[in-house]
């Protein structure tokens, strides 16, 4: 009587083998959906089949084309003739090209993750990247005591990401390294020749048989001469200045004296007689190698005096505040076009290129200062109004200066020489 | 893409410590580094300022030493660290005192350039010196590397390379007998000399110190006193059984 019953269950149970059959082939292709074609099936299921295979398909080319693109990325950058380090937050590798590979001595297998500064271990690199201010690059070697130059610029992205970007320098750093070494090497061999041609020139200036029409030419020439000498010893002076970058730590100056000294020595060279103003308004000395600051200092006085029409102000100043100590020369000269300010401390560079020569200045005097101050982690800033006067001045960090009692201590040349004046 | 196995910290604050030591261990290495190419610098030229200079910036070294180390005490009583971090902090604890060593050895040398600058220079310059630094400044350089990667089989490839440095050291001591006996007048330099090389031996031997160290903390093996062959065939071993 169950007849009809059992052809339900019948067609229910090779409907449900079907699906079952249906469903086993679908997982099969699915597990190895790359190697197989999709599985022939009706109805649902087909539909089923198609849809994920289109997804699969689809799936596939965004694939393909990120990768391709990769590949590309990785191929372009791998022919960049600079080196690329890619560097998370806390300055670990992330990534990096072959030339910075090349050039740092990175391994591909091991060095990712790793933190750049444990591998880069020259100590200027360290405090570059911990410092975290990629305005200006670095030239260091890529391992202390090498050859080679390297260039690191860090460009930071993202957050706290940085990109590192390293050139190979070594054949310019040469280039600039021979050049200095010509101007030195030139300056001192200059320097032989001119004292003989000077000793001569003074004998004959003393010289009473000497004709009337020739005081005047001789007289010119040992003036000149006498200007050569200067611009050699500023020359010598400058590249010694630039032979190395590291910082002076020097000794404790005393700053009042070192002042009151150079107004004496201007009162007496001063053709012009300018009034010269002592405002020294703090009794704290400075840290730095006193034959340098002196010459500075110095430069900066000769130059108020030599630019400032007779009868003239000149002010030197001396203060500390939170921001560290600071010297300043004013003076009430014609003053400096805005346009002259930003070069004004390149060498040999004239404001007015007829009318300075006859000043008898070598045209390095501000260079000098610049780089001295450079030497005490210093600054020159340079004021100037048209008509009204110039002020110069020099900015010396909190951590250069030293109590007034260890300046005065330390540093007696200064009071001895006064004593020994009056 | 992370180091070894300093990354799996629940305390993100915990790996931050072990990363910061583990990074002033190797600026101070760095800094040893330049210690030693200056001192040889000085030495070879005749830089008496180079060498004074060396000499005055060793207290930076020391500094560093007693930085690091108090940071080690204060991981070991805060955080009790296990394994291999314990290991690493352990390693670190001998390593600093070697580069502390290392910067004395510079120190010395320092001085000595600094007091052989003034006087009459041998005929060959000091080559010997130049030499046995450049030997000397790999092996520091490629210990610290080693150290910086987690690497044991750099680590022991450069252990290796002090045998090099001690037959080196031998040599120039034979050189230097000789020349004390052609020339007594020259005894005082030649010792001067004898201590600038044997303070080179003893940076290398440093060096090997820490290389061992990193062993130590990637294996967690000793292999002080023992024959680097030895070691090696022993971490092969190790490698096949797994």
């Amino acid at each position: 009587m169950g007849h009809p019953w059992w052809g339900i269950a019948g067609a229910l149970a090779i409907e449900l083998v079907r699906n079952l059959v249906n469903l086993h082939q679908f997982e099969h292709w699915l597990r190895n959906r790359n190697r197989r074609d999709p599985p022939d099936a009706g109805g649902l299921w087909g539909d089923l089949v198609s849809q994920v295979s289109r997804l699969h398909r689809r799936k596939q080319f965004h694939k393909k084309r990120l990768l391709s693109l990769f590949r590309e990325l990785r191929r372009s950058t791998a022919s960049m003739p600079d080196g690329v380090v890619a560097l998370n937050s806390v300055n670990e590798i992330v990534w990096f090209n072959r030339k910075a590979a090349e050039l740092l001595g990175l391994k591909r297998k091991t060095d990712f993750g790793i933190p750049i500064a444990g591998l880069l271990r020259v100590p200027e690199f360290s405090r570059y990247l911990a410092k975290g201010d990629f305005s200006a690059s670095l030239r260091v070697p890529p391992r202390v005591g090498d050859a080679t130059t390297l260039e690191f610029q860090g460009v930071p992205y993202g957050e706290g990401q940085v990109f590192l970007l390293v050139r190979d320098v070594t054949r310019q750093s040469q280039l600039e390294t021979m050049r200095k070494d010509f101007v030195a090497n030139a300056s001192h061999e200059l320097r032989s020749p001119l004292t003989v041609i000077s000793g001569y020139l003074e004998t004959l200036a003393l010289d009473d048989t000497l004709a009337d029409d020739l005081r005047g030419p001789i007289g010119e020439m040992r003036r000149q001469s006498e200007r050569m000498t200067t611009i050699i010893s500023d020359l010598l002076e400058l590249s010694r200045l630039e032979a190395t970058d590291e910082q002076v730590v020097g000794t404790p100056i005393d700053v009042a004296g070192l002042l009151t000294l150079l107004r004496k020595d201007l009162a007496a060279r001063d053709a012009k007689a300018h009034a010269v103003e002592l405002r020294i308004e703090s009794p704290d000395g400075l840290m730095g190698d006193q034959g340098l600051i002196h010459s500075a200092f110095w430069n900066l006085v000769d130059n108020a005096a030599k630019y400032s029409p007779a009868g003239g102000t000149i002010t030197l100043r001396w203060w500390t505040d939170d921001e560290g100590g600071h010297f300043s020369v004013t003076d009430t000269g014609p003053g400096i076009a805005a346009e002259h300010l930003p070069r004004l401390t390149e060498r040999f560079y004239r404001v007015d290129p007829g009318r300075a020569r006859d000043k008898g200045g070598s045209g390095l005097g501000l260079a000098i200062v610049r780089h001295v101050l450079q030497k005490h982690g210093g600054e020159l800033k340079i004021e100037s109004v048209e008509g009204r006067g110039s002020a110069f001045s020099c900015h010396f960090a909190p951590l250069r200066l030293v109590r007034e009692s260890v300046a005065k201590a330390t540093d007696s040349r200064y009071s001895a020489e006064q004593h020994s004046n009056e | 893409m992370e180091t070894s196995d300093l990354s799996h910290h629940i305390s993100r604050r915990f790996n931050e410590d072990l990363e910061r030591v583990r990074g002033q261990v190797l600026t101070m290495g760095g800094f040893v580094e330049q210690q030693l190419a200056k001192a040889v610098a000085a030495m070879v030229e005749g830089d008496s300022l180079l060498g004074e200079t060396v000499a005055r910036d060793d207290f930076e070294v020391n500094k560093m030493e007693v930085s690091i180390d108090e940071e080690c005490s204060r991981i070991l009583a805060t955080r009790n660290p296990t394994a291999g971090d314990l290991r690493l902090i352990v390693a670190i604890i001998k390593a600093i005192t070697d580069l502390e060593r290392m910067g004395d050895e510079c120190e010395k040398i320092g001085y000595i350039a600094a007091r052989l600058a003034s006087q009459e220079r041998p005929v060959d310059k000091y080559r010997e010196i130049k030499h046995l630094g450049r030997v000397v400044q790999n092996m520091v350089h490629d210990a610290l590397d080693a150290f910086a990667r987690m690497d044991p089989e750099a680590a022991l490839r450069v252990a290796r390379q002090d045998r090099l440095v001690d037959e080196e050291y031998e040599a120039i001591q034979r050189q230097s007998i000789t020349f004390m006996m052609e020339d007594p007048r020259a005894i005082r330099r030649v010792i001067d000399v004898m201590w600038v090389v044997r303070a080179l031996e003893r940076i290398g031997d440093h060096a090997k110190n820490i290389c061992e160290y990193v062993v130590f903390m990637v294996h967690g093996k000793d292999i002080r006193h023992v024959r680097i062959e030895d070691v090696e065939t022993e971490l092969k071993q190790r490698e096949g059984r797994r």
